[in-house]
């Protein structure tokens, strides 16, 4: 099983944008960074790997199941289920705890509800977050990241997709950042795709796509 | 960690937004549920008083200002109908009791009734209840006095307490009546609330309200010379001495006889024919006459029922603008329960959710505020009009104002849900600015 497989996919837009991923496969488990010049669609491939956005034409499949292929409900579940995402600006629910967070993030997926208070802790502990019924947004910046990726572990997703995950750090703490990101990926089993602009990033992954070249295939 | 932990937690989160909301819906609510709590007590008030009497015989115009001025005590009557007239009344019909009245004095402008004992034991002014003392009895000789409970409250008279009566019914500050001071009364008894008009009288014997009247016409036929005068240096009549064109009513309350139980008898439209062809007074139904009177404001109710309509539905769409603009607000938060797994369905529902508990929280604050509200309307109304109205709301009126409120806020809540459930993900991920 691939954590993800992509084939011939297409998307163009008004304006001249086009995103054109022939193939890209990421094993389980694996790790990679995926760079291209801003504009570049970076965030727009994960987005439809999400299941976000719809491509044009093409096939997506994420833990053997064909995204692309499922509607409505039935996707928006799978992504709870099997894909964890964490962003820039972290887009943590604001007004909630660092718990609930995790919890709300573990209601909507197939995790039975009796352990989700357990599970929730568990994690928070083991990514140094030592006060899990604060609220989220008087946290620290670099404690926000660490709930992000908690979230996006937290329904023990196969793939976990990391948007600029480091943009709002300055670089040492991105360095740290980016490393607690691959351990606690490493340490789940969930492959990780990562995005940035920042090339000094490109040491911490053993594989770089650049989608600006036809490297991206494989 | 549930659905509903979320919406409460949205709520909340928008804090100002949502009591602002909520407390529209509940003046509106409130507005409502005393709007017709007060019209369905305004009416059982009026109902009320009329009590037992199936005719008022009245020398007044019309038969309305007849019920308001005899019943109602509205204004003293202007006509007086003599003492023969009401002799030759009582022996046209088989009745099954008359008794006289006679308005027009006043006591610190609460009206001062003349009237006879059967008042007391015939007379019920409510349906079914007739009257009862909670001190003392039925006045028995002249210049003795009952009070009706609001007077007794409003002036503070007890059992034992003394009145000078004032001839016309004047201002409460005295100005224009003119007070019978030689002749005090004593009141010896106390009514309990009936909860009718009749709780802001006072109520003397007829030969009280006569003596009074023909001392003070007597005098003014003499003038201070002529003598017949007792120890204060005032002419004294006693009700042995009353002429008989001093005696002089202002109505007449009638019964026919009816079957043991029943209120209304087939002799009722013959007694009624009767009294009209053969004396030139105004003959009155009263329970008829009031029900035109709520025909004559019924245009005006319902003018009120359709401005506290106006009012729920603004209060359903300011639920609308609230949560319509705080979508932009929470776009971001749509998009993040998108992201995390949350069907388009499941944030629809939620939005909705947030709507209907505002529209329940508004109900629940609307009745609260009804209740506390009407209390002191119906305590204000006794203490000013003498009107009893029992403020407290039927359960089906409040279940169906809950019921409309509720579901005016879901109906307000499905434009911004339909929004929440348009929205798209993507754009709610991106930073701001």
């Amino acid at each position: 099983m691939n954590a993800l497989s992509i084939t011939g996919l297409e998307l163009a837009r008004s304006g001249g944008f086009r995103l054109s991923v022939p193939s890209l496969s990421l094993a389980q488990g694996e790790q990679a960074l995926l760079v291209a010049p801003s504009g570049g669609g970076k965030s727009t491939l994960l987005h439809l790997i999400a299941g976000l956005e719809d491509p044009d034409a093409g096939s997506i499949t994420v833990a053997d199941m064909p995204i692309s292929a499922l509607r409505g409900a039935a996707r928006d579940g799978f992504r709870g289920a099997s894909i964890g995402m964490v962003f820039q600006t972290f887009n943590l629910l604001h007004g909630f705890s660092a718990i609930e967070n995790l919890m709300v993030a573990m209601m909507f997926s197939s995790v039975p509800a009796a352990t989700h208070d357990a599970r929730a802790r568990a994690l928070l502990a083991e990514l140094g977050i030592d006060r899990p019924e604060q609220a989220v947004e008087t946290m620290s910046v670099g404690q926000q990241q660490r709930v992000a990726v908690a979230r996006a572990l937290a329904c023990r997703p196969t793939l976990v997709l990391a948007d600029e995950p480091t943009a709002s750090l300055d670089p040492a703490n991105a360095a740290t950042a980016i490393g607690l990101l691959q351990r606690a990926c490493r340490d789940h089993g969930a492959a990780l795709l990562c995005t940035s602009h920042d090339p000094s990033l490109r040491a911490h992954f053993s594989r770089v796509i650049d989608l600006g070249t036809a490297e991206a295939a494989r | 960690m549930t659905d509903f932990t979320i919406v409460l937690r949205s709520l909340s989160l928008r804090r100002f937004s949502t009591t602002v909301t909520v407390t529209m819906v509940a003046v509106s609510v409130a507005l409502l549920l005393v709007l017709l709590a007060m019209r369905d007590a305004g009416r059982a008030a009026f109902r009320r008083g009329t009590g037992n009497a199936h005719l008022l015989v009245s020398a007044d115009t019309s038969p309305l200002v007849a019920v308001l001025n005899g019943m109602f005590y509205a204004n003293a009557p202007s006509q007086p109908i003599d003492w023969a007239a009401y002799m030759k009344i009582r022996e046209a019909f088989p009745w099954s009791w008359t008794i006289p009245t006679q308005l027009g004095d006043s006591f610190r402008g609460s009206p001062v009734m003349a009237t006879s004992k059967e008042f007391f034991t015939s007379f019920e002014p409510v349906l079914g209840q007739p009257w009862s003392f909670v001190a003392g009895k039925a006045f028995e000789a002249p210049y003795e006095a009952v009070v009706g409970a609001e007077a007794a409250r409003l002036h503070g008279l007890r059992v034992g307490s003394e009145l000078v009566l004032a001839h016309g019914v004047g201002t409460a500050s005295g100005e224009a009546a003119h007070e019978h001071e030689d002749h005090p009364v004593e009141v010896v008894g106390i009514l309990a609330p009936t909860g009718s008009a009749h709780d802001r009288a006072i109520f003397t014997s007829l030969e009280t309200g006569w003596c009074v009247h023909a001392e003070e016409s007597r005098l003014k036929e003499a003038g201070a010379a002529n003598p017949g005068e007792d120890d204060h240096g005032h002419l004294h009549v006693d009700p042995e001495d009353l002429r008989d064109s001093e005696k002089l009513i202002t109505g007449i309350l009638l019964r026919v006889p009816t079957r043991p139980g029943e209120q209304v008898s087939s002799a009722l439209p013959v007694a009624f024919d009767l009294l009209r062809r053969q004396f030139p007074f105004t003959v009155a139904q009263p329970a008829q006459q009031v029900g035109r009177l709520f025909e004559i404001v019924s245009g005006v109710d319902t003018l009120f029922i359709a401005m506290a309509v106006a009012v729920m539905v603004a209060g359903a769409l300011s639920v609308m603008l609230a949560l319509y603009n705080s979508m932009d607000l929470r776009r971001r938060q749509v998009a993040i329960l998108r992201v995390l797994g949350a069907s388009q369905g499941r944030v629809f529902g939620l939005v909705l959710a947030e709507s209907a508990i505002i529209g329940l929280l508004g109900s629940g604050l609307g009745i609260a505020l009804a209740a506390i509200f009407g209390t002191v309307a119906s305590a204000e109304l006794q203490r000013r009009v003498g009107l009893v109205i029992d403020p407290t709301m039927d359960l089906r009126t409040i279940v169906l104002c809950t019921a409309a409120a509720t579901f005016l806020a879901c109906a307000a809540g499905i434009v911004p849900a339909l929004r929440a459930y348009r929205t798209a993900v993507v754009q709610g991920l991106r930073p701001l600015g």
